[in-house]
């Protein structure tokens, strides 16, 4: 064993420079796997600590399955379980603070951005958790209306001392609170909290008379009976609601999701790349060392220590690349995380944590990494123990592959290619997506077949580069006489253009796509925006008071506004939007995948809703025209399904748009969270807008926005967007690169022999370095070939499975298509300077002895 | 009582029309200590002869016989085993291992055959010594000339105790001091030293070094001569211009 790793560590020690490179192809899919696996996480904690107010020390919680309110009197009973030694009711709200509220200093960034008002019963709460009020200050009483209590740290945020007023957001206008009660410096994760009576929270919220969490706590530690006495309080309560921890961020989660599978994908593409990659390497270890294989077989070791030294040699590069991988995919996870936080601040108004890492995804990525590599050099470790001692002692004349009949693998590729497409035209997503798969497996084993007609009409090209010297024929020639392994290198650079002309042409889609919608569902003169877009739940919203004022100014034409309840279908969470299906088609409006505006009629007449693609991709069974069952406050209601559309701004999150009648009936919402209009015809911007920022001002938790420079605004994020997206692109393709430089390198190594001949008979340096870079100019067509055919299958494929929740149609990825060729014949050209020089410097004489 | 000998021994490459007899019924027998050199016309299957008495590569017919046993009969794993234990071998591009130093590349048949680091680097050292090599222990081949690097591999070859050594043009890449040295060291193997030399040459020179020359021609035994020590060289060339090389 000990001479076994000697002999692989010093190989790779010797040969850095590939030794690096082969390495990068392992650390690139560790990184991206690993790196992109934090993200996720840790936006999700971040969104937790902020959302998880005061679960404190409580045994448990109540709270409904939608997280919506709900009646006081589901606690009633509770207090009298065997057990239950507290129960505490309150009603929780997060509020989302507009950009410098707290301060009002834009110079200073910004520290309180989100807090937590509570509603409590001063009683029963001081029951279940402790409240240390600080100095001559005290906690709320039962009748207090506008008292609050808050926490030391918060006071100093807003500069306030005992006795002063603090001013927050509440659906009424802004609310002022007199502050007679000051607890220690929060040092707990999570937000700020901002105590009121009960009363004071269901005024400012617009909740009358609800509540939406039940704190209890229980009189005994033992694990047995607290289990008993819990599922009491379960059957007490009824299947509607949840006991346990609060759980927010299934919207969150919903929308970030999609993301991580994406990037998994990449992460698991590019891994899939490495191992092409470190396949080919060890192949071309295996042949340049040949010579002391077969010498270490003639003195005396077995077929398996040869073996074992090539495995160990992928082992050491596995470990080291993915450790590697991990550490730069972490700093990655804690850079995209932080470049991320202000976009995540703006947009969702949260703040981001450390990067969460879990034990499970470092395992994860290293076993993949390690794996990856060990399964790519088992079959160059086979090939290696199968060097005969004579290989030491007799030249080795590189190999021509004879066989040109069909082979069984081309067959079969056929069959699959084949299959594939009729995948797509079967129009099924689970089929097309398992066909894209099919669709690569099978090109990868037709190759072979199409090498040499590809080969030949490129070759045609290069020889009219290279007139009259005969080059490009012998380039051509060196490639098809051994197909199986320039295929192997063709394939990496074909799955990296792959991706890239499949993005691309997702993109092209995507954005053509986004321009429509935003101009569509964001077209209207005014927006009022609230601190978080599409995770509505945070954000406090205001009453029709806010709307009336607004309609009252003279020059404004229609007002649509959203509002949002959380409702739950089969118990998962959905999110409900209640329009006007007045005004809502007129200022704003759905792109319709199924159905059109007469839609907006039906939800008027009764209980009814449209949903959107992300609904019916949650729900797989359910299809329009089907009645629903939507979890309310007070037990289920049918709704039936009379469309599928989608505005920008809720497309990712499961939502459904019913008629704010049916809102305010069904959950008791009435409060507008996201507001739209237009002005009368005539009416010029100027005339207007002062007077309308002197009511908002009134309701600092929206900010108005002119349409048309909030558009220009979202295309440019989305500019942004697409900008990141094709420079990973570009990442990703790079392995091909290192694919097909090793590639070139063992087509060099193998045909010492005869480049010395060449340079003997007359060839000179530079044809020599010609014939090198008019092969790898060959290889790479063929890859890019292969590239852009399956790129473009790929690329159908994503926008058919986005389609479910975009409205998109596939367009031809030119562009892709184009920046395809590119790269490909530009890594080509790169790939052989290093092997062409090598050819080119080797000496005549040494050349022809080399055996 | 020889040590190898052979029966008939045949090989054949290919098939058909296009088959090539490289080894035709080859009958010799080496006895123990003895310093051997096959010499014959290119072609005439020296090398052919080399590699299957080393069990490198497997005969058409007849066979090899080492020390009583027939190596037909041996698995792969065996024949390891055998080359291993009974057999070193010398080539003519030395074959080191580039990443090793020359103590570990001399080492490389006991590490392999299971022998303690410590304790195979001290056999190895022993025979670099004896080589003149003491002072280049841990220098990497393309540290040491062509010369050195041939005595590394004759101490690699004789390392694990062999009784056997099998020399493949071993001054073929050498210049004629360097050629000098390393024939004369083969010799002092088999007279210091009581190992059985074979060693393939087309030297005149070389050959002169050894106890008998076997001359091969179209893969047959064409004559046999034992060596007096004077005038060989001579000898040997005009025996060469004989049989037609």
């Amino acid at each position: 064993m000990n001479l076994q790793l000697t002999l692989a560590w010093r190989y790779l020690n010797g040969r850095k420079l590939r030794t690096f490179l082969t390495t990068l192809a392992v650390i690139f899919g560790v990184l991206i796997i690993f790196g992109m696996n934090i993200i996720l996480p840790t936006m999700l904690a971040s969104f937790q600590a902020n959302m998880m107010a005061a679960t404190g020390t409580v045994d448990a919680t109540i709270t409904h399955q939608t997280g919506g309110g709900f009646s006081p009197d589901v606690a009633d009973g509770l207090g009298g379980i065997d057990g239950v030694r507290a129960v505490a009711l309150s009603l929780n709200r997060t509020v989302n603070l507009p950009a410098d509220f707290v301060d009002g200093d834009p110079a200073i960034p910004d520290r309180i951005s989100v807090v937590s008002l509570i509603g409590i019963d001063p009683e029963s709460a001081q029951s279940l958790r402790v409240y240390l009020v600080q100095g001559s200050g005290r906690f709320l009483d039962p009748t207090d209306t506008t008292a609050t209590v808050i926490s030391q740290s918060l006071a100093d945020a807003y500069r306030v001392q005992l006795g002063n007023t603090i001013a927050l957001p509440s659906v009424s206008g802004v609310m002022d609170l007199t502050v007679v009660g000051i607890l220690p410096t929060r040092t707990t994760p999570g937000n700020e909290e901002v105590l009121v009576t009960l009363p004071q929270a269901q005024v400012m919220i617009g909740q009358a008379d609800q509540i939406n969490t039940i704190d209890i706590a229980l009189e005994t530690m033992d694990e047995a009976e607290r289990a008993a006495i819990l599922a009491k309080i379960e059957e007490a309560v009824g299947e509607n609601y949840t006991i346990g921890s609060l759980e927010p961020g299934s919207e969150m989660f919903a929308s970030l999701k999609m993301g991580q599978i994406a990037m998994n994908m990449f992460g698991v593409l590019a891994l899939f790349m490495g191992g092409f990659i470190i396949f080919n390497t060890f192949r071309t270890v295996v042949a340049e060392r040949r010579r002391d294989i077969g010498m270490l077989r003639a003195i005396g070791a077995r077929r398996h220590t040869i073996t074992a030294v090539i495995l160990i040699e992928g082992l050491l590069q596995g470990v080291i690349g993915s450790g590697i991988g991990l550490v730069l995919g972490y700093l990655m996870g804690a850079g995209v995380v932080q470049l991320a936080e202000p976009a995540m601040n703006a947009f969702l108004n949260i703040d981001m944590g450390t990067p969460v890492v879990s034990p499970a995804l470092v395992a994860t990525s290293v076993l993949l990494g390690v794996g990856v590599t060990i399964l790519s050099g088992l079959i160059p470790a086979q090939n290696a123990s199968k060097v005969t001692p004579m290989d030491a002692l007799r030249p080795s004349v590189a190999e021509v592959e004879t066989r040109r009949r069909m082979s069984a693998g081309a067959i079969a590729g056929i069959a699959l290619v084949i299959l594939a497409i009729t995948a797509l035209a079967s129009g099924d997503s689970t089929f097309i997506a398992l066909g894209s798969i099919l669709f690569l497996v099978g090109l990868i084993l037709v190759a072979p077949l199409l090498l040499r007609p590809i080969a030949f009409a490129f070759g045609k090209l290069t020889s009219l580069l290279y007139t009259r010297q005969g080059i490009g024929e012998i380039a051509q020639g060196n490639l098809t006489r051994q197909p199986s392994r320039v295929v192997i290198t063709a394939s990496a650079t074909m799955i990296g253009l792959a991706i890239v002309v499949a993005l691309g042409g997702m993109s092209s889609s995507l954005s053509s796509m986004m321009n429509q919608v935003v101009h569509s569902s964001l077209g209207s003169d005014y927006l009022l925006i609230p601190p978080s877009i599409s995770v509505w739940s945070g954000d406090m919203g205001t009453g029709p008071e806010f709307t009336e004022r607004l309609q009252a100014i003279d020059g404004v034409g229609d007002i649509s506004t959203l509002r949002f309840a959380a409702s739950a279908v089969n118990g998962q969470p959905i999110s409900l939007l209640g329009i006007n299906p007045e005004t809502y088609p007129r200022v704003s409006g759905l792109d319709f995948m199924q159905g059109d505006d007469s839609a907006y009629e039906n939800l008027a007449e009764g209980r009814a809703m449209i949903v959107n693609g992300s609904f019916l991709m949650a729900f797989p069974d359910i299809q329009v025209g089907d009645q629903v069952e939507l979890a309310t406050a007070n037990g289920s209601q049918a709704y039936t399904i009379v469309a599928v559309g989608s505005d920008l701004l809720n497309a990712k999150v499961v939502t459904a748009f019913i008629s704010q009648a049916n809102l305010a009936a069904d959950f008791g919402r009435t409060d507008d969270v996201f507001i739209q209009f237009n002005l009368q015809p005539g009416v010029e911007l100027e005339d207007v807008d002062a007077q309308i920022r002197e009511v908002a001002a009134d309701y600092p938790q929206y900010t108005v926005v002119v349409g048309k420079s909030y558009i220009d605004q979202m295309l440019q994020l989305l500019n942004v967007v697409f900008v990141g997206m094709y420079f990973l692109l570009a990442f990703l393709a790079l392995p091909s690169l290192i694919a097909m430089i090793n590639t070139l390198a063992i087509s060099v190594i193998e045909r010492r022999r005869e480049i010395g001949m060449l340079r003997a008979v007359g060839a000179t340096r530079k044809q020599i370095r010609r014939m090198v870079v008019a092969e790898a100019l060959l290889l790479a067509a063929v890859g890019t070939a292969f590239g852009i055919a399956s790129g473009m299958y790929l690329g159908y494929v994503l926008v058919d499975a986005l389609s479910t929740m975009f409205p998109m149609e596939y367009m031809f990825p030119l562009g892709g298509i184009l920046g395809g060729i590119a790269i490909g014949l530009i890594f080509g050209a790169l790939a052989a300077i290093v092997p062409a020089r090598q050819a080119a410097k080797l000496e005549v004489v040494e050349a022809l002895r080399y055996e | 009582m020889s040590l190898i000998q052979t029966e008939n021994l045949t090989k054949i490459y290919g098939s058909g029309e296009t088959a090539v007899t490289a080894l035709d019924h080859v009958n010799i027998q080496i006895k123990e200590g003895e310093f051997v050199a096959v010499m014959g016309p290119s072609g005439c299957g020296k090398s052919t002869l080399l590699h299957l008495l080393g069990g490198l590569d497997r005969s058409t017919d007849g066979i090899v016989i080492i020390e009583g046993t027939s190596l037909a009969e041996m698995k792969d794993d065996d024949l390891t085993k055998l080359r291993r234990q009974k057999i070193g071998f010398v080539f003519q591009f030395y074959n080191l291992i580039p990443v090793l130093t020359a103590v570990e590349n001399a080492s490389l048949p006991v590490t392999l055959d299971g022998a303690k680091p410590a304790e195979a680097r001290k056999r190895a050292a022993e025979w670099l010594e004896r080589f003149g090599l003491g002072g280049r222990l841990n220098n990497r081949p393309d540290q040491l000339s062509g010369g050195q690097q041939q005595r590394v591999a004759l101490a690699r070859a004789l390392v694990a105790e062999p009784a056997l050594i099998l020399a493949d043009e071993p001054t073929g890449n050498l210049d004629t001091r360097s050629g000098d040295e390393i024939a004369s060291l083969l010799r002092d193997v088999t007279k210091k030293y009581g190992r059985t030399v074979v060693m393939v040459t087309h030297d005149p020179r070389i050959a002169a070094y050894a106890d008998r020359i076997i001359f091969l021609k179209d893969g047959k035994v064409v004559d046999e001569t034992n060596l007096e020590r004077k005038g060989g060289a001579e000898k040997i060339a005009s025996k060469m211009k004989e049989i037609g090389d």
